[in-house]
């Protein structure tokens, strides 16, 4: 996979490219701001694009912004972004321009390189990560509380999941389900919520979102 | 051509003399006039033995202190003083507290003294001025008019001039009383002073530790969690090398050693990201309606949020607003069984208003483990306050009122 890193610390901008690396990627370029992520993307066509939120001159959303302009210019462009801090409102807009390989995690989960590969490899087949924190704060702060009590906390756990942008064989994994009552469990939450049947894992991530957050 | 006075000694430089001969001449009058006033003043006191004397009163009272604002203008015009204006007058709300507060206003008593001080010393200086910016021409002149031998006439002619010649400073010495009577008298009081010096280097206090604790924040952002993020990866990638590399007791023993290391760096990374949103959270650099945003969103609670503020209160204030929400909320969350909240932030007069509701038990209280005297304290440091409205069975409403200026 071809690869281009916009962080501006050094420290874990030189790791992620050892990282990287190390497991067999090329990473095409290693930037430091907004501006010359978007040139480093415009020259090497990456495949995805790894990009810290808080970025100079303002270090407050350059990242974001960034992400969502190359989006809109390249439109095979797999983009993860991290941040530091969880921040809901960076989701919502991170998928208003649509949820094919696209994908939000907090900075710690670098801490975790298995995991962090695992998200890279289903952004680049065009599936939606979002870190499970971010979608525990979406969940607990969604005004649809009420509604979520009525889900049994099985249901719960599978939608928080969903939430996450995982796939149906990912979630029976990850609860110890078969693939066929995990099937079961997301026909009646959906039911239970009154949300229309999904097309695809990604495109219900979204439609799972819009309804946490109208 | 531009003479420059600079050359002459201060007591001569004709600009203060005129000034200063100025408000000799003019003090007798007004400490007439001011005596009138303090006669009528005394009139009206004697009448406050019937209810219709007292606001009389009270109103005249407050008139010296007007009289005593004229006075400082005009010593500050003439004379050049430096004096610092009283605190102004806050009565009370009410009828009787206006009252009270007009009787009791030791700015007012001391103007009305400085009335009755002013008599003395506005003859001294008046007679001072005339006698001697007077009687020096007409002794100059002596000559002219001088029946007598002309030896005399000149002796005489000479203490005129030498007359003349003290005069500016003779009229800079006799207005030494009056300008000690407005200095005690129409300026601050030692207490007054001492108290907005002290109002000045509380604010200054404020905003030097709200802006330590943000430049400790930032560099422990940058630097240090940086490098922590990278440690952590860097033995996350240990152990993946380990996890393939064979089964040695030595490397086992390695896995094992990198793997609490590992947990060691998360651990570290998760604390060092508790204490610095404990600190300064990212988001109130975007302001408070964003940093109210994100506590409301990361509650247990659902919250609602309705922030209207005219304009961006100091970083101060913000700070302590952010800390007392993230307070109330997780009191309401944890203490009270309340199913929703509520956060109003508003301007209010020339400050700000917080409003936490909720709808749980009720009962809250100043001590009890729920922090609220803390806050208080907190609070107070930049003159606010803080209200609590919570009777058993709830709802419960705690309101914090923060001035605008920390």
């Amino acid at each position: 996979m071809r690869i281009v890193i916009a962080e501006d610390a050094a420290v874990i901008r030189d790791g992620l490219a050892l990282l990287l690396t190390g497991k067999g990627h090329e990473v095409a370029a290693a930037v430091g701001d907004a501006a010359a992520l978007c040139a480093a993307v415009a020259e090497h066509r990456p495949d995805v694009a790894v990009v810290d939120i808080r970025m100079p001159p303002t270090h407050t959303d350059e990242g974001l912004r960034a992400a969502i302009r190359l989006r809109g210019e390249h439109p095979g462009l797999g983009v993860l972004v991290f941040s530091q801090h969880i921040e809901t409102r960076y989701a919502a807009e991170l998928l208003a321009g649509g949820s094919h390989g696209v994908g939000y995690l907090l900075k710690d989960r670098v801490a975790e390189v298995s995991e962090f590969l695992d998200a890279l490899a289903r952004i680049a087949a065009g599936e939606t990560v979002l870190d499970p924190e971010v979608v525990t704060q979406i969940m607990g702060a969604s005004r649809r509380a009420e509604d979520l009590r009525e889900l049994t906390d099985r249901e719960r756990g599978v939608l928080a999941l969903m939430a996450e942008g995982r796939s149906n064989a990912a979630i029976a994994s990850a609860l110890f389900l078969s693939y066929g009552s995990v099937e079961k469990h997301v026909t009646q939450i959906f039911a239970k919520l009154g949300l229309p049947p999904s097309r695809g894992d990604h495109r219900r991530v979204l439609a799972v979102l819009r309804y946490l957050e109208p | 051509m531009n003479v420059s006075f600079r050359a002459l000694p201060a007591a001569w430089d004709p600009r203060r003399v005129w000034r200063e001969l100025g408000y000799a001449l003019v003090s007798l009058p007004m400490a007439a006039a001011g005596l009138a006033y303090l006669l009528l003043l005394v009139a009206t006191g004697l009448s406050a033995a019937t209810v219709a004397g007292v606001p009389m009163l009270a109103v005249g009272v407050l008139g010296a202190r007007r009289l005593g604002a004229a006075d400082r203008r005009l010593a500050r015009a003439l004379l050049r003083m430096r004096v610092a204006e009283p605190p102004p007058f806050r009565p009370r709300p009410g009828l009787a507290g206006w009252l009270g507060s007009a009787l009791g206003d030791a700015v007012a008593w001391r103007a009305v003294a400085y009335r009755l001080a002013k008599v003395p010393a506005a003859i001294l200086a008046c007679a001072t001025a005339v006698g001697l910016w007077g009687g020096g021409p007409i002794l100059l002149a002596c000559p002219a008019w001088w029946a007598g031998s002309w030896a005399q006439g000149l002796a005489m002619s000479a203490a005129g001039a030498a007359l003349l010649l003290l005069a500016p400073w003779a009229v800079h010495l006799a207005l030494a009383p009056e300008r000690l009577l407005v200095r005690t008298l129409l300026g601050q009081s030692g207490a007054a002073a001492r108290i907005s010096e002290l109002e000045t280097t509380r604010a200054q206090a404020v905003a030097e530790s709200a802006a330590t604790l943000r430049g400790i924040e930032r560099d422990l952002h940058d630097g240090t969690q940086a490098h922590l993020v990278a440690l952590a990866m860097g033995l996350s990638m240990a152990k993946e090398e380990l996890a393939e590399a064979g089964g040695d007791e030595r490397l086992d023993r390695t896995r094992h050693l990198v793997g609490v290391a590992h947990r060691n760096a998360k651990q570290a990374l998760a604390e060092l990201r508790d204490l610095l949103t404990g600190i300064h959270p990212a988001a109130l650099d975007q302001g408070l309606e964003t940093a109210l945003g994100t506590l409301a969103a990361g509650s247990a609670l659902p919250v609602a949020l309705r922030v209207d503020l005219a304009d961006r209160p100091p970083a101060a204030v913000e700070t302590i607003a952010y800390f007392c929400t993230a307070e109330l909320l997780a009191n309401a969350a944890r203490h009270s069984g309340a199913r929703r909240a509520a956060i109003e932030l508003a301007s209010h007069g020339d400050g700000l208003r917080l409003r936490v509701r909720d709808d749980g038990a009720g009962g809250a209280a100043m001590g009890r483990g729920t922090g609220l005297r803390g806050l208080a304290d907190r609070v107070r440091v930049v003159d606010g306050t803080l209200e609590i409205d919570s009777p058993p069975g709830g709802p419960t409403v705690v309101t914090v009122n923060l001035p605008a200026r920390a």
